[in-house]
């Protein structure tokens, strides 16, 4: 085999290292590619290391043309190389590929008992108009539960109220409504007050789809000079339309209550139908929500309060009837159930 | 209280239609619960005329009758056996939708002609059950010859009934009177009261008739002698309109009581003149010993507290509550005394306590009736009584009445109105409203001193201050004209309840945690309390429970659910037993008080927090299945649920240490400490336990916190928050040390040895093998060394690796492996 020229040498390898760079499929060949020319016993490499030993005329021409083959190799491999690698991922990528319909990992979140929600949702409202949320027992002396809310002993309105009684000296009863902690926060405080008292009442009943022997009650109770029952109804409807609905109405209705003077029961319009009367609200278009009145001058009178200075207005309702109205629940008897496949329907962020 | 709306309208002509009127009565307080309507059924019943009776061929017991009415002429089969020529009597048509009168209870059917042995019968003549009248279906309803021939029956015997819900303050609403007296206030409509008899007319009688040996629980007496009464069926309009009212027809003389005590509100009674020994009444308290039998035959015991009625020898009623079978009329009776009283509303509500026998009448005296209605009311009954027996007379009446009930002056300051309201009305307006009500108002003075007098008829005793003249005339004029505004003024101070707080953030955490809240009933029974503790004391774990001085219902709904539970556990483990039959695992949890004895009258109320896990871990994906987290809830998933809670909660000095709870698992519960005091109870209840509540899960996690010491020990946000500005190091430190040592401990050492540069100490492996020896155990800690001020060398950290063996090795005898 004849000897080739310094030049002739750099246009071979020129030509094989480009042949089979071009022929390099894989990121893994590119990189041999790599060693095999422009690695430390490359032939690219070897060719530059064996200047020496050129006849010096041939010198300058060889190192200069190994030079440029070294750049012009280089470049090349950088380019292959990108692309190889740019191939290889988006081939990685493609084999990672998911079915994207597949259902995720699941979180297991939990969630606070509708009522709850409710007495959460009540008390940030009563918040914003300035109401005080309090507790009082759920265990109460008759004293604080009939006598200081003007429904004496021997009065036909304390049938009203089936009570179940608590066997301890004295008269002590389950409480059959909130509405005891409005004597109690009087008598700790001096007007103004401005509180709900949302909580657990009793009542000696059978349970059927309306009726509990044990629910929720959210008390009102606003006592300062010149609290008028406009108030009272302002109030009312500024809650309603937080709950059901910026359009919605409130209604009074005459009624009796032995702990107000003048008395009434409020109701909504019914939002699914807009008072026009539906299924819902069984063709009345209102929906009752609690009663409610003007704190009754003996109430005032028994915690210490002139009547002639003070008046206040005082209402309560039922939680549960809330929950009942705004998600359709036709059983009372499901939220004492706890019934998961119940309770999950309520789970949305508040 | 049911009323009848054609009964009504004898009283008043409202102009409106009876579900108006029910409207306008419910928003002024008569709340209309149900309107129902009499005869809605019969568009094809007419008022027949049975023009001939014909025995049927094939039948003995069948007649053939030929009935006409008017457009209608048609021959109908009856087995009724009270049918003759000449009666006006009820038609029905094919196609009328009768009650089967066969049949129990209501069973609609329609009616169709058909072949009743051999002959057509075209229609039906009709009994009170099968028009829906009543049950009586012994013969058919035979009309008045007044009744209108060929007119449908719904024009002569169609009625509607409103029911009212009557308040226990209104006494006066208690009859078809007041709420026709409310209509007309309502509608401004004129008010027609019904014939009465003069009794000024008849004869006084002599003084020993009546005596009143209580005159503090018997107002007023008024007896009414009769001569020569008809003690009979009354007359058919008049059972109608009884039963109408729900009230069931006896005979004349009970009926027409019945029917003037709904018409007034007064109740009354009428006596066997000839069964009154010494021909008196006497009213007085019940003697020790006495007993009577009452109308209903039970024979009672009568208490001196209860008033009675009394001849000259024994009792013959129960005041106000009812009378006594030694004086009732019967079908002999001539003679009878009308009695019409007023007795004191306390005394009638207690006897009617004592002995269980709420009546009609109990029911209006006990809302303190107005004395003044009892000799109206006896002129009322007595003309009917008299209209029902023609012959009858008046012989002698009593009227004691010491001390008449007057009108009640009220005043108030007409602002009052206003202050209450909020809204001011014309004076002219509310004299108007008031004097429709049948009060007598006058106005003094001007301006903001002008002062509103109101004098309040007597049968208003509900009307008795300011506020309620002030209710009478918004509820008259409408709550709808109320303005809506907020409460002006200075607002009260801010005030946090801080455990209704800490109970917001529990349940946030615990349901982030993916727990569910549950809300259950506070009653639990011994036998609840028995599956956790079969034998022994029934302790809770927190709070010493003495059997005895458990917190009990007297009158519990279910009689062996009394006591308000000093545990929350039974009622979330009765949950989870329910909810496991369909669920694959639960976490559960409940914010709710617990009931301890108290040292003051009421009970301690102690706010608990209970959790409960059980069953699988993980909802079924496709990411479990098969794999390690497979698995059920146990302790630790329970115990890593507290430590969350509360380490966010900022309960920094909480400790878990091995206690012994006999429901639970021996070597699988640990109490919750803050410093010595327990406060809570932790970790996996005993396979037996659980399965007395039903629950077969392998594991059941269940804890009982008492969060009103939680509390105590929360603090919620940290007063000195950095920002890290040094990178933290992080080294493992395996420790060796016996099995009995428990990881609290070695964990405390560690922490001591590597004092405050040790920001996080994780417990990442528990090895057990050949190469640390028998009966030891490795842990395996990475400890996170963070300063605040300064990057930690070698140096320095080689100086805590040696400070950590040292303390490890003088504190729990273990050895770091290198």
């Amino acid at each position: 085999m004849a000897t080739m020229t310094a030049q002739e040498t750099i246009d071979d390898i020129r030509q094989r290292a480009l042949a089979q760079l071009d022929a390099a499929a894989t990121l893994d060949e590119a990189i041999a590619w790599e060693r095999e020319f422009l690695g430390s016993r490359g032939e690219v490499t070897l060719f530059l290391r064996g200047l020496s030993a050129l006849p010096p005329e041939e010198r300058p021409v060889a190192g200069r043309g190994g030079n440029a083959l070294k750049q012009e190799l280089g470049a090349a491999w950088e380019r292959r190389h990108a692309e190889l690698a740019s191939a290889d991922l988006e081939r990685r990528l493609a084999d990672d590929a998911v079915d994207v319909t597949l259902p995720g990992r699941p979180t297991d979140l939990g969630a606070a008992h509708p009522v709850s929600e409710m007495i959460d949702e009540l008390s940030e409202i009563f918040a914003l108009l300035g109401f005080q949320t309090v507790f009082g027992p759920e265990v109460e002396t008759a004293h604080y539960n009939f006598d200081q809310l003007n429904i004496p002993s021997e009065h036909p309105a304390r049938d009203v109220w089936d009570t179940i009684h608590v066997d301890l000296p004295g008269e002590i009863v389950l409480r059959t409504h909130t509405s005891p902690m409005q004597a109690r926060v009087m008598e700790q405080t001096e007007p103004p007050v401005r509180v709900v008292v949302p909580g657990r009442v009793y009542r000696y009943e059978a349970q059927d789809a309306s009726h509990e022997w044990m629910f929720h009650q959210l008390e009102g109770l606003a006592v300062d000079r010149n609290i008028t029952m406009a108030d009272l109804k302002g109030t009312l409807a500024e809650m309603a339309r937080q709950l059901f609905g910026a359009e919605r109405r409130i209604r009074f209705r005459c009624d009796f209550f032995p702990f107000v003077e003048p008395g009434v029961d409020f109701a909504v319009d019914c939002a699914l139908c807009s008072g026009k009367g539906c299924r819902v609200c069984k063709g009345s278009g209102w929906l009752e929500m609690g009663g409610a009145g003007m704190v009754h001058p003996n109430v005032l009178r028994a915690v210490g309060y002139d009547p002639e200075v003070y008046s206040g207005f005082a209402f309560g309702l039922g939680v549960e009837r809330l929950v009942m109205m705004r998600s359709g629940v036709d059983d009372l008897r499901a939220f004492a159930g706890n019934d998961l496949r119940f309770l999950r329907q309520f789970a949305r962020a508040a | 209280m049911k009323v009848p709306v054609k009964w009504l309208n004898e009283f008043i002509d409202t102009g409106l239609s009876p579900a108006e009127l029910a409207h306008r009565l419910t928003m002024a307080g008569l709340e209309a619960e149900k309107i129902t309507t009499i005869g809605a059924e019969w568009d094809k019943v007419f008022v027949g005329y049975v023009e001939s009776v014909a025995r049927h061929p094939d039948a003995d017991r069948l007649v053939l009758a030929t009935v006409d009415a008017g457009e209608h002429r048609l021959t109908v089969v009856t087995g009724a056996p009270n049918i003759a020529e000449g009666q006006l009597v009820p038609l029905a048509l094919a196609g009328a939708r009768l009650i089967d009168g066969h049949s129990e209870g209501q069973v609609y059917k329609t009616l169709k002609p058909g072949m009743i042995r051999g002959v057509r019968s075209e229609g039906m003549v009709c009994s009170e059950k099968e028009l829906g009248l009543s049950d009586e279906h012994e013969g058919i309803l035979v009309l008045e010859e007044t009744a209108p021939k060929g007119a449908p029956l719904v024009e002569w015997l169609g009625d509607t009934v409103i029911e009212f819900e009557i308040t226990p303050n209104l006494v006066h609403d208690f009859s078809i009177l007041g709420i026709a007296r409310e209509a007309s206030a309502l509608t401004d409509r004129p008010l027609t009261l019904p014939p009465s008899f003069d009794l000024d007319r008849a004869p006084v009688a002599a003084e020993d008739l009546v005596t009143i040996e209580a005159p503090d629980l018997c107002a007023r007496y008024v007896a009414v002698v009769i001569e020569g009464v008809n003690v009979g069926p009354s007359p058919a309009w008049m059972q109608r309109r009884l039963l109408a009212a729900g009230v069931r027809p006896i005979n004349t003389s009970v009926d027409v009581t019945n029917y003037v005590m709904l018409e007034y509100g007064q109740p009354m009674h009428a006596f066997d003149a000839d069964q009154l020994a010494g021909g008196r009444i006497i009213v007085r308290r019940a003697r020790p010993g006495e007993t009577i039998e009452t109308i209903d035959h039970q024979q009672r015991e009568l208490t001196r507290e209860m008033l009675l009625i009394a001849d000259a020898e024994r009792p013959i009623g129960v005041a106000g509550v009812m009378g006594g079978t030694n004086t009732e009329v019967n079908d002999a009776t001539t003679r009878i005394v009308l009695e019409s009283a007023n007795f004191d509303m306390t005394s009638i509500r207690a006897a009617a306590r004592a002995l269980k026998l709420r009546t009609d009448a109990s029911a209006r005296f006990e809302r303190g009736l107005d004395p003044n209605l009892a000799r109206e009311a006896a002129a009322r009954a007595t003309r009917l009584l008299l209209e029902l027996s023609p012959g009858a007379t008046v012989t002698a009446v009593a009227d004691v009445y010491p001390r008449p009930r007057l009108p009640r002056p009220i005043s108030l300051p007409f602002s009052e109105i206003e202050r209450l309201l909020g809204i001011r009305f014309a004076s002219a307006q509310v004299l108007e409203v008031l004097q429709r009500l049948g009060f007598a108002p006058r106005l003094e003075g001007e301006g903001d001193a002008m002062v509103l007098h109101v004098t309040v008829p007597t049968w208003r005793s509900d009307v008795t201050l300011g506020a309620d003249i002030v209710e009478e005339v918004a509820r008259i004029i409408g709550y709808d004209v109320l303005p809506e505004r907020l409460p002006t003024g200075q607002t009260a101070p801010v005030h946090r309840d801080p455990v209704f707080a800490l109970q917001r953030q529990i349940r946030s955490l615990l349901t982030g945690a993916g727990a569910w809240e549950t809300i259950t009933y506070v009653a639990v029974g011994e036998e609840d309390l028995r599956r956790l503790h079969p034998e022994g004391a029934l302790e809770t774990g927190l709070h010493e429970v003495d059997a005895d001085a458990l917190v009990r219902m007297r009158n519990p709904l279910q009689a062996d659910r009394d006591i308000l539970r000093p545990t929350l556990l039974p009622s979330l483990l009765h949950i989870a037993a329910e909810n496991l039959k369909h669920e694959r695992g639960v976490r559960l949890f409940e914010l709710a008080r617990l009931y301890l004895p108290g040292e003051g009258e009421l009970p301690r109320e102690v706010n608990g927090l209970a959790i409960l896990l059980a069953g699988a871990r993980n909802p079924l994906s496709r990411f479990t299945a098969g794999s390690e987290q497979e698995g059920d809830l146990d302790f630790f998933d329970l115990k890593g649920m507290i430590e969350t809670m509360l380490s966010r909660l900022g309960v920094e000095c909480a400790t878990f240490q091995r206690i012994a709870f006999a429901p639970l698992h021996p070597g699988r519960v640990a109490g919750l400490f803050i410093g010595d005091r327990r406060i809570g109870i932790l970790g996996e209840l005993r396979p037996d336990r659980a399965a007395a509540f039903g629950i077969e899960a392998p594991r059941v996690a269940v804890a009982e916190i008492d969060i009103d010491a939680l509390r105590a020990a929360a603090h919620p946000v940290p007063a000195d928050v950095r920002v890290p500005r040094f990178l933290p190091v992080e080294q493992d430190f395996a420790i060796v040390v016996t099995e009995e040592t428990p990881a609290s401990e070695v964990e405390a050492a560690l922490r001591a040895g590597a004092g405050p540069l040790a920001t996080a100490v994780t417990l990442f492996d528990v090895y057990r093998g050949p190469q640390i020896g028998e009966s030891r155990k490795s842990l395996a800690y990475r400890v996170t060394f963070t300063a605040p001020d300064r990057a930690l060398t070698d140096t320095e950290l080689g100086k805590v690796r040696d400070r950590i063996a040292r303390t490890l090795r003088k504190r729990v005898g273990g050895e770091l492996r290198a």
